[in-house]
């Protein structure tokens, strides 16, 4: 079971607390081993039937010149091939930005900040992400601070090695007051058959009355393996409100798992997927509300076609003193096709009196009526799909509030 | 003499299993207006859903050229391109499907099909302004989404205006009335007159003659179990409206 984890050699292997913590990823993940049906957490989506080979690690960068054209101004931080590529990345001044592996080394903050908010034993691909943890960024934004441009992570595959694996490790830590918005994007250039893996932790600290809106866009090659786990933690009358669209990958997930640890905490979580083929794309949250007056909203739409798996596994847990809080849950697919499939698993944990809390779920097809308007005007059938399919991601899409941002995403899932 | 546009003969069709249309004849030449009336239930929206190939409808036997084409062989989007037009009863709301760009690609794949340039959006946003100005339909009404938060006369009104800018060889008014007040009546019918030219034809299904007041119709055939049962000229319009359909129906019983 302890495929995927090799001997390389990291920086930092003197630093005691650092060594301990790899090692500790090394036993949690060699314990629990790659997911399979049996794993309630991912029985629907058995990474264990696409982790089947080995997967290679390397330790040097790329030395490719790539930067995205955002059609907005950005901060732009780019990972090639998940090594950090300080060339390709413009950082703001007004913020402390870090590469992992220096923050790791030099600053007695990481040890506090790392991990803190990811259970490994709970979290297979998390402990492997820890075993590993060596790339990924550090990001502070300091009280009061705004930031005027939003901060791009860019995570390019150039499809030039051999099944490379990435584990990358972000930390980003909004103090009180502080306003930021975070993309990350995911992207390819070359065979889009290539295969490579992307294993992806971030943790997330938002502080007293901080907002962070969180974006992202998987795009990845076809044959990829993408897995991000993002954990939040928020503070007091703090507010986290994420958009995440996957539309690559041959297996993909992308979890939340958000703590609303103090009072008018709010978090908006909210995704849309969008698939063909066999792929197999999951979104998995779990919302915790521990203390009273907590809120929390979570809309995900997704669109299945050819022999797709599209999942949906949402928790909203409300602990037992979280009263007057409100809790809300939405999830919609559309079955483009008779072999599509959509899994979905809510669970409420309401432990608490005196809460709102909902939760719903539905799967259709494209109305037959609205097919037959459009065609009737003279747009052929394809044309009239994809003009439904947009249509239907519309209402997610609007979750969006920075306006160039969702053209952004529009354009992508046009592409 | 002018050319046949739409030539329907011996038409039977069934939805569900049913037959509905039982032995259906009708030419329209260019230039004529039709009206078709009949009493609730008789089938009429099955005879526009027919000719526009809604899935669902199925045709037994007979046959329906258009413009000497065999129309049964094409698809929906075909007809459309082909120049039938279809003003629905009841439009469909579609919530995420903006006016504006629907309509210019709607133009824009009629006119690709015929061979025509694709019109730009400076000139369709000319177009849309103008005709909507006639149907009392403004810019911002058009940037919404089709028929969301219309009401009924708006979106007969939108029907009307589609028909204006597609500028079809045969449109076919289901119930273009219905839901709608007198103004609203009396736009619709100018907005349909204005597009009439010497080539083009109309079938306006109705069971209310009100309308034909406005769109004055060549013939006027009354429609009941499946067929048409009479037909004359627009003085059977005004006829209908004082004695009922239960003549025809008992006929038909």
């Amino acid at each position: 079971m302890t495929k995927l984890l090799h001997q390389v050699k990291l920086l930092g292997e003197n630093i005691p607390w650092l060594k301990e913590l790899r090692q500790n990823g090394r036993d949690a993940f060699a314990a629990l081993g790659i997911p399979n049906a049996k794993t309630e957490a991912w029985k629907y989506t058995k990474p264990n039937m696409f982790l089947t080979d080995e997967f290679e690690t390397y330790s040097a960068g790329n030395s490719a010149n790539y930067q995205y054209d955002f059609p907005f101004a950005t901060y732009q931080i780019t990972f090639i091939d998940g090594v950090f590529a300080p060339n390709m990345s413009d950082l703001p001044s007004e913020i402390e930005i870090i590469p992992l592996a220096e923050f790791v080394m030099f600053d007695i903050q990481a040890k506090k900040l790392i991990g803190n908010l990811v259970d490994i034993n709970k979290h297979p691909f998390a402990a492997l992400n820890t075993a590993y943890l060596n790339e990924g960024i550090y990001i502070k934004i300091s009280e009061n601070c705004k930031l005027t441009k939003p901060l791009a992570l860019v995570y390019h595959s150039t499809c030039q090695n051999q099944r490379p694996m990435s584990n990358i490790r972000n930390l980003i830590v909004l103090e009180k007051n502080a306003q930021t918005e975070l993309i990350e994007y995911f992207n390819y250039d070359g065979d889009q058959k290539s295969v490579y893996f992307n294993n992806v932790v971030n943790e997330i600290y938002i502080g007293d009355n901080a907002t962070l809106m969180h974006y992202k866009a998987q795009m990845e090659a076809f044959k990829a393996i993408h897995l991000a786990l993002n954990c939040v933690e928020i503070k007091k009358s703090g507010y986290y409100k994420s958009f995440c669209l996957q539309k690559g990958a041959d297996l993909a997930r992308n979890e939340s798992k958000v703590r609303l640890c103090d009072t008018q905490a709010k978090a908006e979580v909210n995704a849309a997927y969008m698939m063909n083929g066999w792929a197999t794309i999951d979104t998995t949250t779990n919302i915790e509300h521990l203390v009273a007056e907590t809120f929390s909203d979570q809309l995900v739409k997704g669109v299945v076609g050819g022999q797709a798996k599209g999942i949906f596994q949402g928790c909203i847990h409300i602990e037992p003193n979280a009263i007057k809080t409100k809790g809300y849950q939405q999830h919609r697919a559309l079955l483009l096709t008779d072999e599509a499939e959509v899994d979905v698993k809510p669970e409420l944990e309401i432990f608490a009196d005196d809460v709102q809390c909902s939760h719903g779920s539905a799967c259709g097809q494209l109305d037959a009526e609205q097919l037959f308007y459009l065609r009737s005007r003279g747009l052929d059938e394809e044309e009239a799909k994809a003009m439904l399919v947009d249509a239907y991601l519309q209402e997610v899409i609007a979750k969006v509030d920075n306006e160039k941002i969702a053209d952004w995403i529009k354009l992508l899932l046009q592409s | 003499m002018s050319k046949p546009l739409l030539e329907i003969e011996d038409l039977h069709a069934k939805v569900d299993n049913k037959e509905i249309i039982k032995g259906f004849n009708l030419t329209i030449n260019e230039g004529e207006v039709h009206a078709i009336m009949g009493p609730n239930g008789a089938g009429k929206s099955t005879l526009s859903y027919v000719l526009c190939g809604k899935p669902g409808y199925e045709v037994t036997s007979g046959r329906v050229l258009f413009k000497g084409k065999d129309l049964l062989q094409m698809s929906v989007e075909e007809r459309a391109r082909e120049g039938l037009f279809l003003s629905m009863q009841k439009p469909v709301e579609i919530p995420g499907v903006s006016i504006t760009p629907f309509l210019k690609h709607a133009l824009n794949s009629i006119r690709a099909y015929r061979g025509e340039k694709e019109m730009d959006t400076v000139e369709f946003m000319k177009l849309l302004r103008e005709e909507g100005r006639k149907l009392n339909l403004n810019a911002d009404m058009l940037k919404r989404s089709i028929n969301v938060g219309f009401s009924g006369g708006e979106a007969k009104r939108l029907e009307t205006l589609q028909m204006a800018i597609l500028r079809p060889s045969l449109a076919i008014l289901d119930e273009a009335d219905s839901g709608v007040d007198i103004d609203a009546m009396r736009i619709i019918g100018e907005g349909v007159n204005a597009c009439r030219t010497p080539h083009n034809g109309l079938l306006v299904i109705t069971h209310y003659q009100r309308l034909l007041n406005y769109i004055v119709p060549d013939f006027v055939h009354v429609y009941t179990g499946g067929k048409i049962v009479k037909t004359g000229n627009k003085d059977l319009a005004e006829e209908l409206e004082r004695t009922g359909y239960s003549e025809f129906v008992k006929e038909q019983a």
